[in-house]
């Protein structure tokens, strides 16, 4: 408890550099939104007027505290180009999201250790040479293909046409299936090329070290021995992994899936907000995405603390 | 006399990963009698560790090949055992401790954990049966607190504490055969002492053969019965102790000894 609270207060100045940085960045040094809003034809006063509302007569260390009480409290105005909240755009979009990636993180993840295990098993003999093919070929394709090639086999009169292309009408447990399914294999082929790789070489590491003989002395099946003492030794770097993957996962993955298959998730809407400079939008997301980091690497280092006795 | 416990014909172990196949081990044959403490003397990188990796079948396939014409235990052959029956025979019949006593225990397991697996593995017995059994093991080995060392993880523990633990799990099923390989190497001057007592005593009271690799004559002369003395992969000398120290056949053997100040004069 003591070592949670420490982390949270070490966090805390975390979370201050990454706001300011994103703060310096984004608003500071943002564009001037004052002519957007009133137009070319403003007399002084106008102007002067809109900068006050905006908060640029301000100084710095104002603005800045303003910006990291908006992020906290989630007030974060308005979206320039449809009038809508920040928060509500944030509140409709992120459970999107999380309803379209969840599933194919944690598949993708769990498929990645399953098959990194049995390739480190069987590691130099074909099974190992076979998954190995197989992630160098999914990391080779481009996503594009992956994901087209998909919409076509399963989405199309070309194919089964079991799904539908795009869209997002979710209301009930099936439509979330028909709706997921797709972008769901796609995000799976995407990365467990990826996964697959990365995780062989940490159980491969792992099944090295000396303690591994031990246990094979000891009389240990092979079952206990991967599953028991590979597994649980090699939990750190795959918490790191997937811990630090989440963010990205959210924010950059997403973006690439909800385009792809015109799902209205936070993705599609940030990439919104950049093509159309949707200034409140934007600073919403830096900053969150930049609280979210910080606080995913508090929770790691929990998280470590429970599977390594070592880490105190 | 008794027929021996192990018996091992015309052992070789070569590198599989090397340009051209080298033999670490060269047709190497002896015998362990029932109750011996046996010696495996030699330099670095003479092919002891091998040799015990090859015995217990722990040498990775991939990367070593293992030729044998007979690794007999008790009279049955190893060498011809499938993987799935070497398991059944390492830890129960035949064991290993190793060098380094850090890194051979798993870091995230206690070891109380680590201890009663292999009570239950090989002796089939319930969770609770196994710590009980874990804890009189513990005892045997000399610890007092017990119930603290099933509790702790292996780096909460000294060098000399993981290493008895360690032996107290190749003991855990008085096994025929225990195979040590430099056990008090990486331990210091009196601990080494008391390793090596309790994992005498313990030998002579389970009435297990104990194969202990060393390269150094003062262990051999305090613990050994006999010992063999191996160079580049092969053995170059099989003689009892006294016979080794008083009369020393082999030149290898000789600039051995004498490396050993006061040891191989008397």
């Amino acid at each position: 408890m003591r070592y949670a609270l420490s982390k949270l207060a070490h966090g805390l100045f975390l979370v201050l550099g990454v706001t300011l940085i994103s703060f310096i960045l984004m608003v500071w040094f943002g564009p001037d939104q004052t002519y957007t809003l009133i137009g070319k034809n403003a007399n002084p006063q106008q102007i002067a007027e809109v900068r006050h509302e905006l908060g640029y007569d301000q100084p710095f260390a104002r603005r800045y505290v303003d910006y990291v009480a908006q992020l906290f409290t989630l007030n974060l105005g308005a979206s320039n180009s449809s009038g809508e909240p920040v928060s509500r755009i944030l509140k409709r979009t992120v459970p999107i999201t999380l309803a379209l990636m969840l599933p194919g993180f944690i598949l993708g993840n769990l498929l990645g250790i399953a098959l990194g295990l049995t390739a480190a098993q069987h590691r130099g003999r074909w099974t190992d040479h076979l998954i190995n093919g197989f992630s160098v070929t999914g990391m080779s394709l481009s996503f594009l293909v992956i994901i087209i090639l998909l919409q076509v086999l399963l989405s199309t009169p070309y194919g089964l046409n079991l799904f539908p292309v795009r869209g997002w009408q979710v209301d009930d447990p099936g439509s979330y299936l028909k709706y997921v399914t797709v972008p769901t294999l796609s995000l799976i082929l995407v990365t467990l090329g990826y996964n697959t790789r990365f995780y062989r070489a940490v159980f491969v590491d792992e099944s090295g070290k000396d303690h591994i003989r031990t246990a094979r002395a000891c009389g240990a099946s092979t079952a206990t021995i991967l599953w028991k003492h590979v597994l649980k030794n090699s939990l750190v770097p795959v918490l790191t992994r997937i811990m630090f993957s989440i963010p990205l996962i959210v924010i950059s993955g997403s973006l690439l899936l909800e385009s792809y298959f015109g799902i209205p998730g936070i993705g599609k809407a940030t990439f919104d907000a950049i093509t159309s400079g949707d200034q409140p939008v934007l600073k919403a997301v830096v900053g969150l995405t930049a609280v979210a980091f910080v606080l995913i690497q508090i929770l790691t280092d929990l998280l470590y603390r429970l599977v390594d006795p070592r880490i105190s | 006399m008794n027929p021996p416990v192990l018996s091992i014909r015309n052992l070789s172990v070569s590198n599989r990963r090397t340009k051209q196949p080298s033999a670490v081990v060269q047709q190497i044959s002896f015998n362990l009698n029932p109750g011996e403490v046996l010696a495996v003397v030699g330099e670095s990188g003479c092919g002891k560790t091998k040799t015990a990796e090859a015995i217990m079948g722990l040498l990775p396939r991939d990367g070593w090949s293992v030729q044998a014409d007979a690794i007999e235990l008790d009279g049955s052959d190893l060498a011809k055992l499938p993987e799935s029956g070497l398991r059944r025979v390492r830890g129960r019949k035949i064991s290993m401790i190793f060098q380094e006593p850090l890194t051979a225990l798993d870091p995230v397991f206690t070891a109380g954990n680590q201890l009663a697996s292999i009570f239950r593995r090989h002796r089939g017995k319930t969770r609770s049966e196994a710590y009980q059994c874990s804890m009189e093991m513990l005892s045997k080995v000399g610890f007092a607190d017990t119930r603290n060392v099933l509790k702790s993880y292996p780096h909460q523990l000294s060098g000399g504490m993981r290493q008895r633990v360690m032996i107290a799990m190749a003991m855990a099923c008085r096994p025929r055969v225990l195979i040590a390989d430099e056990p008090t190497t990486a331990l210091d001057v009196t601990t080494q002492a008391q390793v090596l007592d309790q994992l005498t005593r313990l030998g002579q009271e389970y009435g297990t053969s104990i194969l202990l690799i060393t390269h150094d004559p003062g262990v051999v002369a305090q613990y050994c019965d006999r010992a063999l003395v191996m160079l580049e992969g092969r053995i170059v000398e099989d003689a009892n102790v006294r016979d080794l120290f008083a009369r020393p056949q082999h030149d290898y053997t000789r600039r051995l000894l004498a490396s050993v100040a006061g040891v191989g004069s008397g």
